[in-house]
């Protein structure tokens, strides 16, 4: 019985070492996380209404915060509560006129340096019309992979969204770039 | 000279350099988690918060427990990641979610006053007249503060941050 706990003991320990890389891995990386909510309906979570399913993504980690571009999925701090993470679609980057929508109060919002303006997807949705622009330095990822389900699996084709192809009215920016 | 002589860790390590890179990996990884939820030291310079700090040459430590405001009350000196910029700034909280806070410096024409909104805090540094705050760029969310400073090192001088003077057994009757 002691040989027993011995070795279980010391494989133990063994793995438990792995823990620290690991977290530095999910960290600094890459993630996989589970997606609560509707407001990125229907691109994310669009059996939201049906089932209590959620869809399973990977967030890119690394370089976060470079090379923001309209159309791109991006996981941030929430403003609002700093222990929640966030994830809305760029709409708008520094400089461009952004179409706002209730319940933000004016109609056009110019986004001022440093910042930039999320917008989810789906109608119920808190994000820079409710809040405002948010700071780049809050963005932590980017979700670059729909891990599940498989019938929706793949890269995240961020690029092929109106909002980046060519500054949509409708879609919320009128770009400036 | 073999691994075979040593007992334990070396003796494990000595001779198979894949282990010890792996090994070498694990104690770095858990180093950096150590700094990264625990203490922080870092170089401060500036003027924005004169006399509380000095111009150069001042090391802070900075508390990691206290990153995205947790546990942050009105008074504390914070670590916070600047809004608009790609740097690290230091400021003391003057208001906290809900809090009403004057906009602009005491002494000029404006008396306007808002409230500090959900998830926000406002920062001011002690030297009015020479810092780029919350008078200047808004409410900071919370999320993006980093720390509270506890401590300060001066080359051969460790001194704790003083007391709050915003904690009413801190203030002088006058007040």
């Amino acid at each position: 019985m002691s040989k027993f706990l011995g070795q279980f003991t010391h494989h133990l320990i063994r793995y438990a070492t792995w823990l620290p890389p690991l977290i530095c891995f999910n960290n600094y990386v890459a993630q996989a996380t589970f997606i609560s909510g509707p407001s990125m309906y229907p691109f994310l979570n669009p059996q939201y209404h049906e089932s209590l399913r959620q869809d399973l993504c990977l967030v890119y980690k690394m370089y976060a915060q470079q090379n923001l571009d309209r159309g791109m999925l991006v996981t941030f701090r929430n403003p609002d509560d700093p222990d929640k993470i966030t994830v809305k679609r760029i709409v708008g980057l520094e400089g461009d006129m952004v179409r706002t929508k209730p319940p933000y109060p004016h109609e056009y919002f110019q986004v001022p340096e440093g910042h930039v303006w999320v917008a989810g997807d789906g109608d119920k949705s808190k994000d820079s019309n409710y809040y405002g622009p948010i700071s780049i330095r809050l963005i932590t990822g980017r979700i670059t992979h729909i891990l599940s389900p498989w019938n929706r699996a793949g890269r995240v084709r961020w690029w092929e969204h109106p909002v980046h192809l060519d500054g949509d009215v409708n879609a919320g920016s009128l770009g400036s770039r | 000279m073999s691994g075979r002589q040593f007992g334990g860790l070396l003796g494990d390590l000595l001779g198979h350099p894949f282990r010890t890179v792996i090994f070498a990996g694990k104690f770095l990884a858990f180093t950096h988690l150590f700094f990264e939820y625990g203490i922080q030291t870092a170089p401060a310079q500036g003027p924005s918060m004169l006399p509380t700090f000095e111009l150069l040459g001042q090391w802070l430590v900075v508390s990691r427990r206290h990153r995205f405001g947790r546990n942050v009350e009105v008074g504390d000196l914070v670590a916070y990641n600047i809004p608009v910029d790609e740097n690290v700034g230091v400021k003391r909280i003057l208001g906290l979610p809900g809090d009403y806070i004057m906009l602009d410096t005491p002494g000029r024409e404006s008396q306007a006053m808002i409230q500090v909104p959900q998830g926000h805090c406002w920062i001011v540094g002690d030297n009015l007249a020479a810092s780029r705050d919350s008078r200047y760029f808004g409410p900071v969310p919370l999320a993006l503060i980093r720390g509270k400073v506890v401590a300060t090192i001066k080359p051969f001088h460790f001194q704790w941050v003083e007391k709050n003077p915003f904690h009413r057994e801190n203030r002088s009757p006058a007040i």
